[in-house]
């Protein structure tokens, strides 16, 4: 039962529609259709069934990447959050002008774009005349190579992640931590709580939706990790990844394969190969969540 | 002017019947209060004459003129909101002039109409101020100051007093009532206060479970009402309810017992219908009285419960032995003394009889 | 009664003298914290505003020594470098992905935040699924969608790809959910259209919203590299994020003043619109993820 009332509804929708149907919903059918292909810039196209899929899995980059991006996310996201948590608590513990200043202080790496705070880092961290090394030869240590040396690269990954993302988390910690009614701390302090079990029977708890947003969201973000180790290493299709593709990761891999060997069914294939993992993922964080929350 | 005609209107959300074969006749100029409980229907009823709600089934005239399918804004009706619905980033100005800017009219005419709205409203000094700034009296007065320019056929209101403090409400409805006065436009006002209605209406609408239960002056439905919904609903406090046993009918008259468990009480009444056996009286607090004693069978033996005294009148909440409650109004002297037990008398012209069904039984 | 007060008296020094360890404690840290949020944003500065030659990493120092220097490296970026194409390519980016994303993110929300119309629920539920898609399984195929549309390295190529952002969407029907249906119906009794009701009443009375995502939009597209790299790859399109990576690449050849002026030159716009709204954008953020 179609009404002409509702034509002025569809017009204005129509807009963001349209443009969202052509650019989203028709590039993942299509993506998805690609990735069954034999397809490069050069050859015409060739179904070739799993064959995108199956070269990716058994490919030892892929591996690698993959080996990369478990430990990447292992250390980073709980560290990140549990800096951005004591952030919070520490800009929570002012008041007034200072806490404004702390938490715009604190959050200002997050106004950097990515490739600067990622270019900045790398100067920061080149050998014999970067920050760091010429701090730690005014302390009479060798220098290091931070990024070319496979036991420290990963590290100087998480380093400079965290600098970047421990602001935005602390932001949006700190929003939840203002919304906890005061009562639950006064009632508390009546039965005498100290600080810290405030924190761990009052704090933690009542920000557990929030915490689990961050968690949640720095997963899916950490998944898909691409801007930083890109601007750390190589940073070109001909070379990223860095000394033994110590800071290779999923997307750059797929990157490589689209823009570097102009394979872009195996690039397409990457691409749903990266969702499942990130769907699966989110999915399995929300169904602990739902667990723990059952009594 | 406008005379306005429901007719058999109906509407439902879903399986939810919210209206059910509405009719109504409104004369031009008239002040009409829709009352009723929450969840009624009167909102809808108020919307779908204003056409922000439509009106699938039945007929609703404007002059004659059926107007279903107008659009709201053409059909000149305008609408003052409970919660005002000023548009918060409009002085009050803005606000007023919006209808006429949205219909392209002339800078000195908008000028000029909004001047006179404000005129009758004292509202001159607060035109550049935004909602925001406005004591909620004058929130309003701005929402109905946007009404009044629109020059509207009929008025709707919709609860539009209901969000300001008592002493501020009794003014505004003083204000209405000379505004209606002044503009002798048809006004139709939702409201579940039944003294605000009382107050404002030429005529009422009691309405319940989405059925009109019966329209009149107010002062026609509080002495006669048609049934037990709406002698209960008009009147504060609420009239008592006893249930009593039919003992005889003659032609002009019948005898009730069993009142309040054991009394008896004789009514005139023409041509009862001898079928019925157990009714319902109606007593409204002022018909009842505290007896000396238990004198003679129609005083009922009952115990104070607790003693509202207002000063200038007093209610007595007593409790019979069957378990109804009865609230006797005395004005005459303040309470005498702390007596549990006391004896009431019913005034016979004051009793109304309900059938089991809740439906008046008149005297023919 | 007696032992409460004894209690309190001989608990209150030690009490306040907890408090000052934990006080002065609390700003020790912070400063420390603060000092390595900003501190390779003031390094980045005192590169560029030091006489060139003198590596400032050799010599820590905590102000720029040299206003002069810094203008001439700056000076040499611009005047040398297509530093300022890529600005104004930059700029012109963001902007009309500002403009467009409001409008067109402003126009829909108002609808689904406001009104029932047929596939409402099913368009609502799609849209707000694909805020859950990695923008990694569209990059590949949306860029050869852009390709064959022939936008590689044009302007509507960098933009109009990312104009139906479900995010602002998102965004944006949160806050209109909040306009009373009252307002709404007050100006269609008023006479407004359909189009003079979004126009008049729900954009203004969105107009802290729309703010808020404008930032949060300009931070995002200012910082956006990849799509850029992969879409416009010709240097008369560079941004000045593709300019600021040629410049950082390991064999370009340039000094480290000079880089960093480049880099400073690329976070003046950020920090600026920082500097000027940061309640804003980080309440935008708080919102955005309390909510989300
Ligand atoms: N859009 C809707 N969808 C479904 N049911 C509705 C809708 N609007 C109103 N109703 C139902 O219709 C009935 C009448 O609502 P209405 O708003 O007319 O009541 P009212 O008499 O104005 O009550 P109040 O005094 O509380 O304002 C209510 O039971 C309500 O739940
Ligand atoms: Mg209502």
């Amino acid at each position: 039962m179609f009404d002409k009332k509702h034509i002025p509804h569809l017009l204005m929708v129509f807009p963001f529609l349209a443009l969202f149907a052509v650019f989203f919903l028709y590039p993942i059918v299509s993506g998805f259709v690609y990735s069954f292909y034999d397809w490069n810039a050069t050859t015409t196209s060739r179904f070739v069934g799993l064959a995108n899929y199956q070269r990716i899995v058994h490919s030892r980059d892929f591996s690698k990447a993959m080996w990369n991006l478990g430990s990447y996310i292992i250390i980073t996201v709980p560290v990140g959050i549990a800096v951005a948590f004591c952030l919070a608590l520490l800009v929570d513990s002012f008041k007034g002008f200072w806490q404004n200043f702390f938490r715009s202080i604190f959050f200002m790496p997050v106004v950097l774009p990515m490739f600067l705070a990622a270019t900045i880092w790398r100067w920061i961290y080149t050998p014999n005349i970067g920050l760091l090394n010429t701090t730690r030869g005014f302390f009479g240590l060798p220098s290091v190579q931070f990024l070319n040396d496979t036991s420290t690269m990963l590290y100087s990954l998480i380093a400079v992640d965290v600098w970047v993302s421990a602001g935005f988390n602390m932001v949006i910690i700190l929003a939840g931590m203002k919304n906890i009614p005061r009562q639950y701390y006064e009632a508390a302090r009546l039965d005498g709580a100290s600080k810290l079990q405030e924190i761990f029977y009052i704090t933690i708890p009542m920000l557990y939706p929030v915490l689990f947003f961050v968690t949640t969201y720095g997963v899916i973000s950490a998944l898909q990790v691409f801007d930083t180790p890109w601007l750390l290493t190589g940073s070109s299709f001909s070379q990223y990844g860095g000394r033994q593709n110590a800071l290779l990761f999923p997307v750059m891999d797929m990157m490589g394969r689209g823009f570097g060997e102009l394979k872009f069914g195996q690039a397409a294939a990457y691409g749903f190969i990266l969702t499942t993992v990130i769907v699966s993922v989110t999915a399995v964080m929300f169904a602990l969540r739902k667990k723990g929350h059952q009594p | 002017m406008a005379d306005l005609q429901i007719i058999n209107v109906s509407k439902s959300y879903g399986a939810v019947e919210v209206l059910r074969d509405v009719n109504l006749s409104i004369a031009s100029g008239e002040f009409v209060v829709f009352v009723g409980p929450s969840g009624c229907g009167k909102s809808t009823l108020l919307r779908m004459i204003s056409g922000l709600e439509e009106a699938p089934t039945g007929e609703i005239r404007l002059e004659g003129k059926v107007v279903n399918r107008v659009d709201p804004a053409k059909r000149g009706v305008a609408m003052v909101f409970q919660s005002y619905a000023l548009y918060p980033h409009m002085t009050a100005f803005q606000n007023m002039a919006f209808s006429l800017t949205m219909a392209r009219e002339p800078k000195a005419v908008i000028k000029e109409k909004v001047g006179r709205a404000a005129a009758i409203l004292r509202l001159e000094r607060l035109l550049d101020r935004r909602p925001g700034e406005l004591s909620g009296g004058q929130k309003q007065r701005v929402a109905i100051g946007r009404a009044i320019v629109r020059e509207p056929k009929v008025f709707l209101f919709d609860e539009p007093l209901s969000n300001l403090d008592t002493e501020l409400r009794v003014q505004m409805r003083a204000e209405l009532i000379q505004l209606h006065a002044k503009l002798g436009t048809t006004m139709i006002y939702v409201t579940h206060d039944q003294v605000e209605a009382m107050t404002l209406a030429d005529k009422m609408v009691v309405m319940n479970g989405g059925i009109i239960q019966q329209h009149g002056t107010p002062l026609g439905l509080y002495d006669d009402p048609d049934n037990k919904f709406v002698a209960g609903f008009i009147g504060s406090p609420k009239m008592n309810f006893i249930k009593a046993k039919v003992e005889a009918v003659r032609t002009d008259a019948i005898t009730l017992s069993d009142l309040g468990g054991c009394s008896r009480l004789e009514l005139p009444f023409r041509n009862f219908d001898a079928d019925i056996r157990e009714v319902e009286l109606g007593v409204r607090t002022e018909h009842i009285d505290i007896a000396q004693d238990a004198g003679t069978t129609d005083i009922l033996a009952a115990k104070v419960a607790f003693v509202e005294e207002l000063g200038d009148v007093t209610f007595i909440h007593t409790d019979l032995p069957t378990g109804e409650r009865l609230v006797v109004r005395s004005s005459k002297a303040r309470h005498r003394g702390s007596s549990t037990e006391c004896f009431v008398k019913l005034d016979p012209a004051g009793v109304l009889l309900f059938g089991t069904n809740g439906e008046r039984i008149r005297s023919a | 009664m007696t032992t409460d007060v004894g209690l309190i008296r001989t608990a209150a020094p030690g009490y306040a003298l907890d408090l000052s360890i934990w006080t002065v404690l609390k700003w020790t840290v912070a400063i420390c914290v603060a000092v390595v949020a900003v501190f390779p944003i003031i390094w980045m500065i005192n590169v560029v505003f030091a006489e060139p030659g003198v590596p400032v990493s050799i010599n820590p120092r905590l102000l720029p020594t040299s206003l002069s220097a810094g203008i001439a490296k700056i000076d040499t970026i611009l005047s040398e470098t297509s530093y300022l194409h890529a600005y104004y390519i930059s700029i012109t980016y963001s902007l009309l992905t500002i403009a467009g994303v409001l409008l067109i993110g402003s126009m829909a929300a108002f609808e689904f935040a406001l009104f029932e119309f047929p596939g409402k629920r099913p368009m609502f539920v799609i849209v707000m699924l694909s805020l859950m898609v990695p923008t990694a399984v569209t990059l590949i195929p949306t860029y050869l969608l852009t390709a064959n549309l022939g936008w590689l390295n044009t302007m509507q190529g960098l933009v109009v790809p990312g104009l139906a952002s479900a995010f602002g969407l998102f965004m944006l029907i949160q806050f209109m959910r909040t306009i009373p249906r009252e307002m709404i119906e007050a100006a269609r009794l008023d006479g407004a259209s359909h189009f003079q009701i979004y126009r008049h009443i729900a954009l203004p009375m969105s107009k802290n919203a729309l703010v808020t995502l404008a930032i949060l939009i300009f931070m995002q597209t200012w910082g956006n590299f990849i799509w850029p790299l992969i879409v416009a790859p010709s240097p008369q399109m560079y941004t000045v994020g593709q300019v600021v990576g040629l410049f950082n690449a390991p064999f370009s050849h340039v000094t480290v003043d000079i880089v960093m002026a480049a880099n400073l030159l690329a976070a003046l716009p950020p920090l600026i619109f920082f500097l000027l709204f940061q309640r804003k954008i980080v309440e935008g953020i708080a919102m955005s993820g309390s909510k989300g």
